[in-house]
């Protein structure tokens, strides 16, 4: 039993790291039905955000204190880096065939990988280096918030990170902002039109654009928050931890039903919990975590046969 | 009423049943579009169906060519079951053109022909990547039967135009092509008229007669009602998605309640006009709920 | 590249001018390329020796002989062809890609021997010409031209037009080859731009491909003796080859893929996958002492078997999916390609079965042999020796001729018809009869097939497969082939896959910076040129839905392959 519940938490725990990230791949489809992949480097470049954030006021001091503000720093560089990429990549393609987006993702995705990789001890991109900022070629180590990441609480025979409980809790904080957002401000409402029906929101005199920009920032704090989560959790982050990230945030995000907020939360936790289990239970060669991503893979290929809106997607009729 | 139409209302259907739709309903969410509706063709004739814009009329011709899945009712053509699939429907010979023109816009009107003679052919990847006999034969048939049907619409000699480079008068007669080339017994034309002129909607309606003529059965949605009843056999008038009335025109035009339902659903000028054209007069009124329904769609 | 236009009441005063200017222009640039243009013999192969022209010298001299056609075409003894080709439009091109070139090579000169000073007057004069010339082209006047459809040679002349244009383009890749300094291999490039982009402005090339599409066979009977003469002129270097043989593998994989992206309009991004799939089974079944199958059928079979094999991972990964959504397609793809890269990982005896040595990989792979031709051995064809790499190149040309014929076939049959109808309009085609999942998963099942039989090869000439060949960013640097060459294009895959392949190669100075262009570049096409360099007609019309003209000059080409 102990097992059971250490993987449920351990499940949970990776599952609101998935679900922080879902929310914004949900968020854009649901409005613009487009995959943004590069949505995982914006994570990513939270985590960057934060450590930066910490090495450059802070040198070092790991109080709780800084914990808010490496926040904030991880949020302004994900919305900062979300809405360029919105601006300058994807809006000037919002007529083109599917094709089109889905490719500049690619290409936004790798660009912004590379950039971190060569260019995150340059900045601010000069010879002179007054920050003195590692080099990211490789992973470097995330500051440890002493409250948050020092010795795991056991209780009974369950070990529990303190980091876990830091990403559980910033999941459960920002489902309610994200709540409260949208179903209670006249901007959330706003979003819930446009991704009813875009035209008839434009003829109603919303501002169709803003709306996707806020929709894309919105995704973005959720992933700077993630990333923060992330380099507790890990000890230290690296430019690529995007990419796999975000697969499994999109998988999450389609088990759940794509274009569905709750549906992303919901998605998320149970991808964290099916690999957590998959890990413990399946027997044999094929257990244990080599194959976790494998078994994450298979959940999102046995949705799609069975239920390929998502657990809780709408069966919808396209109008023909 | 004019002479010619007069002249081809004069039996030229006969009572065996084609199409049989029964007990139709489409519901999305809470709104029911399409409510219980049944509907007979007869082979060789020509229906009409009409009805103030957002009847279900478009919604119920989705149901019978497999594009909805109606949650309730059966469709049958020919005497045989069809499921809601658009392929098992093209095949078993029902096929239909789009309210707001769906062409392939960018291949050529012999092309787009081409493609509705897809399902009528089986040449595989293998035969056509070796050049087979079958292959040769297949590819020679399509392309002279694409070409008779483009000289049949009248589209002879824009074979090598793009769809979206030709008039919309002949976009509109380049679909009926494509849908001819699945070697329909009916066809299901919606709105062929939609904006068209006095000159290319009398060819329009000939057009009909002359497809009618070569034995097939056609279904036609119109808002002009001028046309419906000097083209159609019969006429089915659908409001809220409900079967009103159906007849001859003489019937339904007469009908009060036609001239009602009109009057009743009209919110502006524009409706107002089609109860009058309910009552004989010409009017376009067709023209607004096409660029509406190109708008949403 | 845009030059802002000089004021039209300028241009009138003064085009008379234009003429002589031009001339004289060109003319220094030949005299100039005939003197001496640096110092330091050391630079840039020798162009240090005045009446001796270097290679960069005599590029120079040949873009200069090509704006005296163009001038002389607008003036003078070749008006006949004045009247066909836009000479204007073309001689502005070329004059600002010369002084493009002019100025590099100052450039170059300057950075390699270290300053300015090693700049011999003949360097000077050939700049200063090429600025004449540019100053020249910008007061051309635009001339009204005939429709070049109509323009007929006789067909020998066309046929000989043909042969001497592949036989250029076989010198120039042997040649371009050659180039170690990065500086002239980049020269060379800017060369070639901008001869191919004047060519293009004055219409030549649209002329072209009328009579190539007149003269089918020829073009494809030239371009393989092209192709297959290659090896000859490396004069028994292989190292070369060891380049050509792989851009021919990533071209036959970028061509295999561009059937499902170019065609069928799916993304795939893990399309490397099923190379590598191929590949695996190649040497799991070779006589590798790593190899761990214990079956050792020949190699025709082999590569069947790999095909079957990689063709069966796309149907198990593209039923479920492609019932669905197109985009859930390239997720899932993205998502197969990392699981395919993991399994093999895996697989390595402690997590399931032995079959891939997990990170290790299978290495050892032996090279294949027919009968007594083994690829391993050097043979000698008309007295020069081709190596091992030559002798793959040779069974991957086979291969890419293959693929192009599967790939244009399909194109002009019903089925390509019918991926033409499902990417204007699924909904449409659907209720025209199109059997629309089934055609997307043929067109992902024999991308994957095709891939899988290049994997099968590869994996000989590789001699080892690991897991960390198959990664993401191959399948990335696929799909950027196509998006930059052209989807839907047979030359546009070949030109991308040559300019994504060779590029690295030559430009090593810049191989840190390969991805970040990369990333760029697929960002910057899909904004600025999403239909790639060599565009196909149709795909230029679908993703320019509003532009009207385009489409009616674009008719005329769709319509005549519909002919064809
Ligand atoms: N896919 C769908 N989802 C939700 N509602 C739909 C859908 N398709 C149609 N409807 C609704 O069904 C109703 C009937 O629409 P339909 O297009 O069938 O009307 P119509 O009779 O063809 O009108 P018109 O004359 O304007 O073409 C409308 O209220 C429409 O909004
Ligand atoms: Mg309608």
């Amino acid at each position: 039993m102990d097992t059971f519940i250490q993987q449920l938490i351990n499940g949970l725990s990776l599952g609101s790291l998935y679900a922080l990230i879902a929310v914004g791949y949900t968020v854009v489809y649901g409005i613009l039905q487009l995959i943004n992949f590069a949505h995982g480097e914006v994570f990513m470049i939270g985590a960057f955000g934060a450590l930066t954030t910490s090495l450059v006021l802070f040198n070092g001091n790991t109080a709780l204190w800084t914990l808010p503000v490496m926040i904030i720093g991880a949020v302004v560089a994900s919305v900062t880096t979300a809405v360029l990429m919105e601006r300058f990549a994807y809006r000037p393609l919002r007529n083109a065939p599917r094709l089109a987006p889905l490719i500049t993702a690619i290409g936004v995705s790798v660009f912004l990988q590379e950039l971190v990789r060569l260019n995150y001890n340059k900045v601010p991109f000069t010879s002179w280096n007054p920050f003195n900022l590692p080099d990211a070629k490789s992973r470097i180590p995330f500051p440890q918030i002493d409250v948050v990441t020092g010795p795991a609480i056991q209780v009974g025979g369950v070990t529990i990170q303190r980091a876990a409980i830091f990403t559980i809790g910033a999941l459960v904080i920002c489902s309610a902002l994200l709540w409260y957002f949208i179903n209670r401000t006249k901007m959330g409402r706003g979003m819930q039109a446009v991704s009813q029906d875009a035209d008839t929101a434009r003829l109603m005199g919303i501002n169709v654009d803003r709306i996707i920009v806020v929709a894309f920032a919105l995704g973005a704090v959720l992933a700077a928050v993630a990333g923060v989560a992330q380099g507790l959790q890990n000890n230290n982050i690296d430019f690529r931890m995007g990419f796999l990230a975000g697969l499994k945030a999109f998988t999450a995000a389609v088990i759940g039903g794509i274009g569905n907020v709750e549906g992303a939360v919901l998605g998320g936790l149970v991808l964290g919990v099916t690999e957590a289990m998959a890990t413990q239970y399946i027997p044999g060669q094929f257990g244990g975590g080599p194959w976790k991503d494998v078994w994450a893979f298979v959940l999102l290929i046995l949705v799609l046969v069975f239920r390929p809106q998502g657990l809780l997607g709408a069966k919808e009729v396209d109008r023909a | 009423m004019t002479a010619t139409a007069a002249a081809s209302t004069a039996g030229s259907s006969t009572n065996v049943p084609l199409l049989q739709a029964d007990g139709v309903t489409m519901r999305f969410g809470g709104l029911t579009a399409v409510n219980n509706v049944s509907m007979t063709v007869n082979e060789g004739e020509i229906l009409g169906l009409i009805g103030p814009n957002g009847a279900g009329k478009t919604t119920f011709f989705n149901c019978l060519t497999g594009l909805y899945k109606p949650t309730e009712g059966q469709v049958r053509l020919a005497g045989v079951d069809l499921p809601p699939k658009p392929r098992a429907v093209v095949r078993a010979g029902m096929a239909r053109t789009f309210q707001n023109i769906r062409l392939f816009a960018n291949m050529t009107a012999l092309e787009n022909v081409m493609v509705g003679r897809y399902c009528r052919t089986s040449s595989g990847a293998l035969t056509s990547i070796l050049h087979g006999p079958k292959f040769r034969r297949e590819e020679k048939e399509t392309r002279t039967r694409a070409q008779e049907l483009l000289d049949f619409v009248g589209l002879g000699d824009s074979t090598e135009h793009l769809a979206r480079n030709m008039p919309y008068g002949n976009q509109r007669r380049l679909e009926i092509a494509r849908a001819l080339a699945t070697d329909p017994k009916l066809v299901l034309l919606d709105e062929p008229t939609a904006g068209m002129n006095p000159l290319e909607t009398r060819q329009a309606s000939d057009l009909i007669f002359k497809i009618r003529d070569t034995g097939l059965a056609v279904v036609v949605i119109e808002h002009d009602m001028r046309f419906i009843f000097g083209v159609c056999d019969r006429v089915l008038c659908l409001v809220r998605g409900e079967t009103l009335v159906e007849g001859t025109p003489e019937e339904v035009q007469s009908d009060p309640r036609v001239i009602e339902a009109y009057i009743g659903t009209a919110t502006d000028e524009d409706d107002a006009d089609k109860a009058e054209a309910g009552a004989g007069h010409n009017s376009d009124a067709g023209k607004g709920s096409a660029a509406n329904d190109a708008e949403d769609s | 590249m845009r030059i802002p236009n000089i004021p039209l009441s300028f241009v009138t005063r003064h085009g008379s001018k234009a003429w002589p200017l031009g001339l004289t222009g060109a003319g220094m640039l030949i005299i100039g390329s005939l003197l001496s243009w640096s110092y330091d013999a050391q630079v840039l192969g020798n162009l240090s020796i005045s009446f001796n022209p270097g290679g960069l010298q005599r590029l120079a001299i040949a873009l200069a002989l090509f704006a005296v056609v163009f001038l002389l075409a607008s003036k003078g003894p070749l008006v006949r062809l004045g009247q066909w080709a836009d000479t204007a439009l073309g001689l502005r091109a070329l004059a600002t890609w010369t002084l493009l070139f002019m100025t590099l090579v100052v450039v170059a000169i300057t950075v390699e021997a270290g300053g300015l000073i090693n700049v011999q007057p003949g360097g000077w004069v050939s700049f200063l010409g090429a600025m004449v010339l540019f100053a020249a082209s910008r007061l051309v006047m635009p001339t009204e031209t005939r429709d070049l459809a109509e323009a007929v040679l006789p067909g020998w002349v066309e046929i000989l037009v043909i042969v001497v244009i592949m036989a250029g383009l076989l010198f120039g890749a042997a040649y371009a080859l050659s180039l170690d300094d990065a500086w002239a291999f980049v020269l060379f490039l800017v060369f070639v731009t901008g001869m191919a982009v004047a060519a293009t402005r004055a219409g030549l090339l649209s002329w072209l491909g009328h009579v190539t599409a007149r003269h089918k066979r020829v073009l494809i009977l030239a371009s393989f003796a092209v192709a297959f003469t290659f090896p000859l002129t490396q004069g028994g270097s292989d190292a070369n080859m060891s380049i050509a043989s792989q851009v021919l593998v990533f071209a036959a994989a970028a061509m295999g893929l561009n059937i499902v992206v170019g065609l069928a309009g799916l993304l795939d991004l893990g399309y490397i996958a099923f190379l590598g799939a191929g590949a695996y089974v190649g040497a799991a079944l070779s006589t590798s002492g790593f190899a761990t199958i214990g079956w050792k059928p020949p190699f025709i079979v082999v590569v069947l078997v790999a095909g079957c094999f990689s063709a069966t991972l796309g149907l198990i990964i593209g039923s479920p999916t492609l019932r669905v959504n197109g985009d859930y397609l390239a997720i899932v793809t993205l998502g197969f390609g990392e699981i395919f890269r993991l399994t093999m990982f895996n697989l390595d005896g402690n997590n399931g079965p032995d079959l891939t040595h997990g990170p290790n990989g299978i290495p050892a792979i032996p090279d294949l042999s027919f009968g007594s031709f083994n690829f391993g051995d050097t043979h000698v064809l008309l007295g020069i020796p081709l190596a091992r790499f030559s002798n793959y190149y040779f069974l991957l040309l086979l291969l890419m001729a293959f693929i192009i014929m599967v790939f244009h076939r399909l194109n002009t049959s019903r089925i390509g018809r019918g991926w033409v109808a499902i990417r204007e309009d699924e909904k449409a085609a659907e209720a025209m009869g199109v059997n629309i999942f089934g055609l997307k998963i043929l067109a992902f099942v024999i991308g994957a097939f095709l891939a899988g039989m290049a994997g099968a090869i590869k994996a000989h000439q590789d001699v080892s497969v690991t897991p960390d060949q198959y990664i993401f960013l191959e399948s990335a640097f696929l799909l950027a082939a196509i998006v930059l060459g052209g989807m839907g294009t047979i030359v546009g895959v070949l030109v991308g896959a040559v300019i994504l392949k060779l590029l690295p190669e030559k430009l090593r100075f810049f191989a840190d910076y390969r991805l970040l262009l990369f990333g760029l570049l697929l960002v910057l096409m899909m904004r600025f040129r999403p239909e790639g360099l060599v565009a196909s007609r149709r795909r230029q019309l679908e993703f320019h839905e509003e532009d009207e003209e385009l489409a009616i000059r674009a008719e005329g080409d769709i319509a005549e392959k519909v002919q064809a």
